[in-house]
């Protein structure tokens, strides 16, 4: 817990041998790290066999070419959405149940063992102490697993907006 | 072309329902046929609106099961709490008890602990909803607006398909009318034929 130049510097020096990836798969697998659902990334729904399919379909029912193509390439899309949304709905960030539930008073002697192999100080089984009863907030104000599903499929709505608004202009204007 | 034979051939194109373990396919299915059959001889494209309506439905019933599901949470941590600050009680073992509680198939040990926390905590079951509403009101606003927005989705797929429904009885019409004034000119024509000829 207590801070040390030395130990900062080497830590500096040693951050600065990481480059990253070098070979090409590994910076385009890197290039996704941040990627959460996809819904921001353009498609090519055009060249798909469904996107043909869908087309033919609707041309049966006296739309003209170009209409047929903007409403199967805006159903394609709400499809897109809504089957990001399932997905975010099924998977939400878990419970950490050993967090959620630990007791921070009940296990300061077990923080105390735990650093005085160190040699720390009372000051650090404090610190400790408080941070771990900091994580717990954080992780008690997430909430369980429906209020976590809850906030992450929340921050769909507005591509759910836009994607009923785009399909809807379609088929009403077509 | 069948209205099902209609949308199983839809269906591959717009992804097949994605149900949750506990969840009936069969109940999906039924809201789906139900729907179909308001509409006289739907077009496919009629039939892809309808089964997006259908799944909008099927969201509200998620959401609003997430709601009861949010409340029993914030009531399980109150009264594991048991009136303190602190937990007294475990909570995973309360929420059991509470939910067993609640939908009346508690057996007498879980109906004991309930009651005695509930005692402990000068509550009844409806100050600890109220209690429980008030502390899971951001999550439970979050869930509010999930359930609005698959409202509006459904509004924008209804006039969708209203439109649709339309433009083909339009469509259906000017047909029937094209026909119409097509016979008559041909029965106008044999006549003049026949004046001339005469």
């Amino acid at each position: 817990m207590t801070t040390n130049p030395l130990r900062n510097h080497a830590n500096r020096c040693n951050a600065l041998k990481s480059t990253g990836p070098r070979s090409v798969a590994g910076k385009r697998a890197s290039s996704q790290n941040s990627r959460k659902h996809g819904l921001n990334s353009p498609l090519d729904f055009e060249s798909s066999s469904e996107f043909q399919t869908l087309v033919n379909l609707i041309a049966e029912e006296g739309f003209s070419a170009c209409v047929c193509a903007d409403i199967a390439a805006a159903l394609l899309n709400y499809r897109r959405v809504m089957d990001a949304y399932y997905e975010t709905y099924i998977s939400p960030e878990p419970v950490d149940e050993f967090m959620h539930d630990m007791d921070v008073t009940a296990s300061t002697p077990i923080f105390k063992e735990l650093l005085s192999s160190s040699g720390s100080k009372r000051q650090d089984v404090r610190k400790m102490a408080t941070f771990f009863a900091h994580m717990q907030r954080q992780e008690r104000r997430k909430g369980g697993l429906v209020s976590r599903r809850s906030a992450d499929t929340h921050k769909l709505i507005r591509y759910q907006r836009n994607g009923i608004a785009r399909l809807s202009r379609a088929v009403r204007h077509g | 072309m069948p209205v099902e034979d209609k949308s199983k051939s839809l269906l591959p194109f717009l992804s097949s329902p994605k149900l949750l373990p506990d969840e009936s396919e069969a109940e999906f299915q039924l809201g789906l046929q139900s729907l179909l059959s308001e509409l006289d001889n739907p077009s496919p494209l009629a039939v892809a609106l309808i089964s997006q309506l259908n799944e909008s439905l099927w969201w509200i019933k998620r959401h609003t099961k997430d709601k009861e599901l949010l409340l029993h949470e914030a009531m399980a941590r109150l009264l594991s709490k048991g009136g303190s600050y602190i937990e007294r009680y475990n909570n995973r073992e309360v929420s059991a008890a509470l939910e067993h509680y609640l939908d009346g198939r508690a057996d007498e040990d879980e109906a004991a602990l309930i009651d005695v926390i509930l005692a402990e905590s000068k509550l009844t079951l409806s100050d600890l909803r109220v209690r429980a509403f008030k502390d899971a009101a951001k999550h439970i606003k979050l869930v509010d607006d999930l359930i609005h927005r698959q409202h509006q989705t459904m509004r924008h797929l209804q006039r969708s398909i209203d439109s649709v429904d339309y433009k083909s009885r339009l469509i259906k019409r000017m047909d029937l009318e094209l026909a119409a004034l097509e016979s008559k000119q041909s029965v106008q024509g044999a006549l003049t034929l026949d004046d001339k000829s005469s």
